[in-house]
């Protein structure tokens, strides 16, 4: 067995070479990486060849990861506290801020029956603004999601094999919870208080799936519409 | 303003900053799931090695030196290593009759997408000088993963002589960049 940290020159650097290039087994590699932390003319000879072959890497063609895969990566570093305490990622942030915008944009515009007054509401908006379902959460906290443009006006439909799902995202969690696929073109969708439990805040959301829901119980598919639940005031309070 | 580059991204990631990493990942992911692909050709298995790799990247994004500053391949050659590490723990029982495998259309594509950066276009100019075969043989070892046996069963050539080829293709590339 040859030891690593006698070779000098070109033997030593065939190696690292070859180290890089990958070639080595499983034995040998170690050995490189032993002798990459105990000699700086090692590390040296690695980083050489790395960055003459580095280039290379790009001869490989792209391709697009499973998309859940960055969950993935937050859950193995960070996995969630067991009190929820997490701030919501800058990725709903600013569908957050989005959706205010557009709810403060059309704020008392009425485009639903109502039997009560709606105690929160939320505008669910794609990403040109334009406003497309209102979600209001009634006083016994139930959620009736409509289409924006008229009282059980026609419903901006999934594309032909897909189906749009209803999610809800409460401030502090991390991963949104189904509440419910949407049927095609039914009138006014309603979630049960005990499924929606609504807060002040939540993000309403409606991405598109495969056919009859989201296989993995998350969004698979594009975020459609979004918007964020509100208070609404009450006319008692003024 | 234009967008921060890896380099930043990476100073800002080495000091804890989450937010930096998923830009790290938004931007660079597509590359590096590709990377891991064209070594596993199982996107489970990719799948893995670029969650590790991002993991690795988080903790070790402090020993990036920026001043001597390749980002990409920094993070390419972490994304490389998991993968390769992946299939040494598989015993390299990944199929290597892959009609896609280093065929010459694939060759050339290759090195044509190497010509768009400037310091690929010496290591283009230095590969183009080397014997066909011994290109061939560097070339399915770091982008494919392929082992000497891989090599010397594709190439259709005894294991001895492609194992000095490739020492000496290497040794050329050496000269050639120096």
């Amino acid at each position: 067995m040859t030891n690593f940290l006698s070779l000098t020159g070109d033997e030593r650097d065939v190696i690292a070479g070859e180290y890089v290039l990958g070639t080595l087994d499983q034995h040998s590699s170690e050995q490189v990486e032993a002798a990459m932390a105990r000699d700086p003319n090692w590390a040296a000879a690695v980083a050489a060849w790395e960055a003459r072959l580095g280039g290379l890497v790009d001869l490989a063609p792209p391709e697009a990861p499973p998309p859940q895969l960055w969950t993935e990566v937050e859950a193995a570093l960070w996995p969630p506290p067991a009190a929820p305490a997490r701030k919501p990622s800058r990725f709903w942030q600013s569908w957050a801020i989005g959706a205010s915008l557009a709810a403060a944009a059309l704020a008392g515009l009425a485009v639903m029956p109502r039997q009560t007054a709606p105690q929160m509401q939320a505008v669910l908006v794609a990403d040109a603004n334009q406003p497309a379902f209102m979600a209001q959460v009634d006083a016994a906290g139930g959620l009736q999601l409509a289409a924006a443009t008229s009282a059980g006006g026609v419903r901006p439909n999934a594309a032909e094999g897909r189906s749009l799902q209803l999610w809800g995202l409460p401030p502090g969690a991390t991963t949104p919870r189904s509440l419910g696929v949407l049927p095609r073109d039914a009138g006014i969708f309603h979630v049960a208080s005990g499924q929606l439990h609504a807060v002040p805040d939540m993000l309403i959301l409606i991405s598109q799936e495969p056919e009859g829901g989201s296989p993995t119980g998350l969004p698979t598919g594009p975020v459609v519409f979004y918007g964020r639940l509100v208070a609404v005031p009450q006319p008692g309070h003024w | 303003m234009s967008e921060p580059d890896l380099n930043t991204l990476l100073s800002r990631v080495a000091q804890g900053e989450r937010d930096a990493l998923r830009a790290v990942y938004v931007r660079q992911s597509t590359r590096l799931f590709g990377v891991a692909m064209a070594i596993l050709r199982d996107r489970s298995a990719a799948a893995d090695v670029v969650q590790t790799s991002f993991v690795r990247i988080w903790q070790r994004a402090a020993q990036f030196d920026v001043a001597r500053g390749d980002a990409a391949g920094w993070l390419g050659g972490i994304v490389r290593h998991a993968a390769l590490d992946a299939i040494r723990r598989r015993g390299r029982e990944i199929p290597t009759d892959d009609p896609n495998l280093g065929d010459g259309e694939y060759a050339a594509d290759a090195l044509t997408r190497l010509e768009t950066a400037e310091d690929n276009a010496r290591l283009r100019a230095c590969l183009e000088q080397l014997e066909g075969r011994n290109r061939e043989g560097i070339l399915l070892a770091f982008v494919h993963g392929l082992s000497h046996p891989q090599i010397a069963d594709r190439l259709g050539e005894p294991l001895g002589t492609v194992k000095s080829w490739i020492r000496r293709g290497l040794l050329s590339l050496r000269a050639c960049m120096a």
